[in-house]
């Protein structure tokens, strides 16, 4: 059985939204909705160029709606998070009265029996607008336009900035030889797998040789020992970004396995400063004790399960300078 | 076997900047593309098929942005083509928009590349949205030690190579960086962000976008005789290997080794460092500079940095790297292998301005991306036979 893992990417976006979008976001918070003349037609929303030429076109803007017809709908009759409205909507092409091209919006009509080709519909707007195309909540049957809660008013700058709160979140297949690596950890074991054409030893749960790309099977796996010497490694300061966990420079060391020809990249350290750490330094591996066993493992991360990183473990450096071009 | 002449006949760029606020996607990637439809005296209607490229969308978190921005691009009805080969994308795209016009598929193609920086941040993002992003700084900072270590170069070659790319920025009005007093002293004193890799070492964050009009020999011809001089593409290879096995080598990566022979083998060019006259190499942190100069034959192995040293690499050495200042003074990311490539025709097309190498009649531009694995590299010509 595959087992997968969940996992969440989550970042705030900032667009720029341009001189035509701009405009079209600020009107939204004045509660009027703007497209922008193209040739004979007026696009709705506006655009900052003919679609069908390319041709820049000047900024026309007219008003347009408020209400208007419903081309097309389809209805959604299960929400999930990201949808506008938290009970089953349509979601209609709506041809706002005085636009050549129709808007993609939700319209609240309760069930799919009261929506039709040709109804009409009208807006009703957010009381608080941000400049945001959900500052028109949806639209409702009918031509009398709505507001939710009290009106704040428009917007006291002209909008150029929309957030936008990107979140995604995966479902991704743990292959076999990443669950049999984790395993191994739990035991204290560092597995590796010896590639049978080219002899290369991969650890890290990486079940293929991306020299001679063949698959690693149970049948390659090998224990490495638990002791190594830093070849090279790299101090980070860190940038503060959304989601960023460290606040401090932190050091990723390259291990060689005493022995082997296998390098455990970008490992984490354990009580070893930043302004200490240094080529041909020598470690051993940390587990975590039982207590300290987390779904999402160690300080490695990943299939490297219950190894914390490396820790200095008092042996005299080796002294080869070339140890530093050990690096994959 | 032989592929057909082509040439680069328009090349248009943005002014690069840390936030552009004031404009779309779309009206970022069109500033660059009516620039290069100027240059080329043509309109949208003379292109025939559109390849994009830029970094993970991860960057800006659009989706398929190369979609989104059909009809901005003109490309309503015609080919559009997404190129993705992390850093190196730029290079990438220009490759593929000359192999189409290469293969008779289409006779004029527009290369397209941005990144909008701005939007979202570059250290999640080559992070892969989790904490403790090396970010490209911490990735690369390993194998420059090593380089340091193998070549003996001495620590204030990085210093140099920051000095004389933003030295030549200031004779480019699209560069980002304008630093008016950069010095050997400034960039020591700068903080160190990777070891041994300053910040002043390091490439900004830029919004920006650049694009390049290839088309066929007839169109190369035509433009010549009007009096617009095209550059002629030499040779072009795109090369890749897997992020890391043992045995690898990321100073002296195989993949680049390979890409640099099949460039210099097609072009006919025997004598690198002779033959060429002046590189646009995909240089994001200092000590790069040297490294693929290295794996790239305009040095010998362990030597790279002596030319940094004794000037050779500088606006008026004998063989100038990076006269446009580049990555380290503009790096809108997905964009900056294109404007690597795009800056290596117009030295051969003598439209460089400020930062003409004189009499360049044949140049390179080179970008990498990812842990120094995919690497994309054109050489261009004043001529189709500059050797002769």
């Amino acid at each position: 059985m595959t087992r997968f893992i969940e996992s969440t990417i989550t970042f705030p976006y900032k667009r720029s939204l341009g001189p035509v979008v701009g405009a079209f976001m600020t009107a939204l918070t004045e509660k009027q909705i703007l497209g922008i003349r193209c040739q004979d037609a007026v696009l709705v929303p506006p655009m900052e160029w003919d679609p069908s030429t390319g041709a820049e076109l000047p900024h026309e803007f007219v008003e347009v709606g408020p209400a208007g017809t419903v081309e097309s709908w389809t209805w959604v009759a299960v929400q999930s998070e990201q949808h506008p409205l938290d009970h089953p909507f349509a979601f209609a092409l709506i041809r706002l009265d005085g636009a050549t091209t129709p808007l993609l919006h939700a319209v609240d009509a309760g069930n799919p029996e009261a929506m039709s080709e040709g109804m009409r519909v009208a807006p009703r707007w957010r009381g608080t607008r941000a400049g945001r195309i959900d500052d028109i909540i949806c639209f409702v049957p009918g031509e009398s336009v709505e507001t939710e809660g009290e009106d704040t008013g428009g917007a006291a700058e002209p909008v150029t900035r929309m957030d936008y709160l990107a979140s995604i979140t995966y479902r991704n297949p743990v292959p076999e030889a990443a669950d049999r690596a984790t395993e191994a950890s739990r035991e204290h074991r560092l597995l590796g797998l010896r590639c049978p054409d080219c002899g290369r030893v991969y650890a890290g749960g990486r079940g293929l040789c991306p020299v001679d790309a063949i698959e690693l099977g149970p049948e390659c796996e090998v224990d490495l020992p638990h002791k190594g010497t830093i070849t090279n490694f790299a101090i980070v300061t860190p940038v503060q970004y959304p989601g960023q966990t460290e606040t401090e420079p932190f050091v990723r060391a390259f291990v060689l396995l005493d022995d082997t020809d296998v390098i455990i990249p970008y490992s984490a350290v354990i009580e070893l400063p930043a302004d200490e750490v240094r080529v041909g330094q020598r470690v051993d591996a940390v587990w975590a004790s039982p207590a300290e066993e987390t779904e999402e493992g160690g300080g490695m991360g990943g299939s490297w399960g219950s190894l914390l990183g490396w820790i200095p473990n008092g042996e005299p450096d080796l002294d080869d300078p070339d140890l530093v071009n050990r690096i994959f | 076997m032989s592929t057909p002449p082509v040439a680069v006949v328009g090349v248009g760029q943005t002014h690069h900047k840390s936030r552009r606020l004031d404009v779309s996607f779309g009206g970022l990637v069109r500033e660059a593309v009516f620039r290069a439809l100027d240059d080329a005296q043509m309109t949208l209607a003379d292109i025939d098929a559109v390849v994009l490229g830029k970094a993970p969308d991860l960057f800006e978190g659009v989706m398929k942005p190369e979609l989104y921005l059909s009809d901005a691009l003109g490309a309503v009805g015609k080919p559009m083509f997404r190129v993705h080969t992390a850093g190196s994308v730029g290079g990438t795209t220009a490759i593929v928009a000359a192999s189409h016009v290469q293969a008779g598929k289409h006779r004029t193609v527009l290369a397209v590349a941005f990144e909008k920086q701005s939007e979202g941040n570059a250290q999640f993002a080559l992070g892969s949205g989790k904490g403790a992003s090396l970010g490209a700084g911490g990735a690369f900072a390993p194998f420059i030690r090593a380089y340091i270590q193998r070549s003996g170069a001495p620590e204030h070659i990085g210093w140099k190579v920051a000095v004389k790319d933003r030295l030549n920025a200031l004779k480019n009005p699209y560069a980002h960086l304008k630093i008016e007093d950069i010095s050997i002293e400034k960039v020591k004193a700068s903080p160190m962000m990777w070891e041994p890799t300053r910040f002043l070492e390091s490439c900004p964050s830029s919004d920006g976008a650049c694009a390049v009009v290839i088309t066929d020999e007839a169109g190369g011809n035509a433009a010549a005789a009007e009096g617009r001089p095209p550059a002629w593409i030499l040779a072009s290879s795109s090369r890749s290997e897997p992020s890391s096995f043992p045995g690898r080598d990321p100073v002296r990566p195989a993949a680049a080794l390979q890409c640099a022979a099949d460039v210099y083998s097609a072009a006919g060019i025997t004598d690198p460092r002779r033959q060429i006259d002046t590189a646009e190499l995909y240089v994001p942190f200092s000590w790069l500079e040297p490294i693929w100069l290295e794996a790239f034959g305009l040095a010998e192995e362990g030597e790279g940095w002596k030319m940094v040293d004794d000037g050779t690499t500088e606006l008026g050495g004998s063989l100038p790297v990076n006269a446009s200042g580049g990555v380290l003074s503009s790096n809108p990311i997905g964009a900056s292998g294109l404007l690597r490539f795009a800056e290596a025709a117009n030295q051969v097309r003598g439209a460089a301005g400020e930062h003409q190498v004189d009499g360049a009649k044949v140049a390179i531009g080179m970008a990498y991306g990812a842990n120094n694995q995919y690497f994309s590299t054109w050489a261009v010509g004043s001529s189709l036979h500059p050797f002769d």
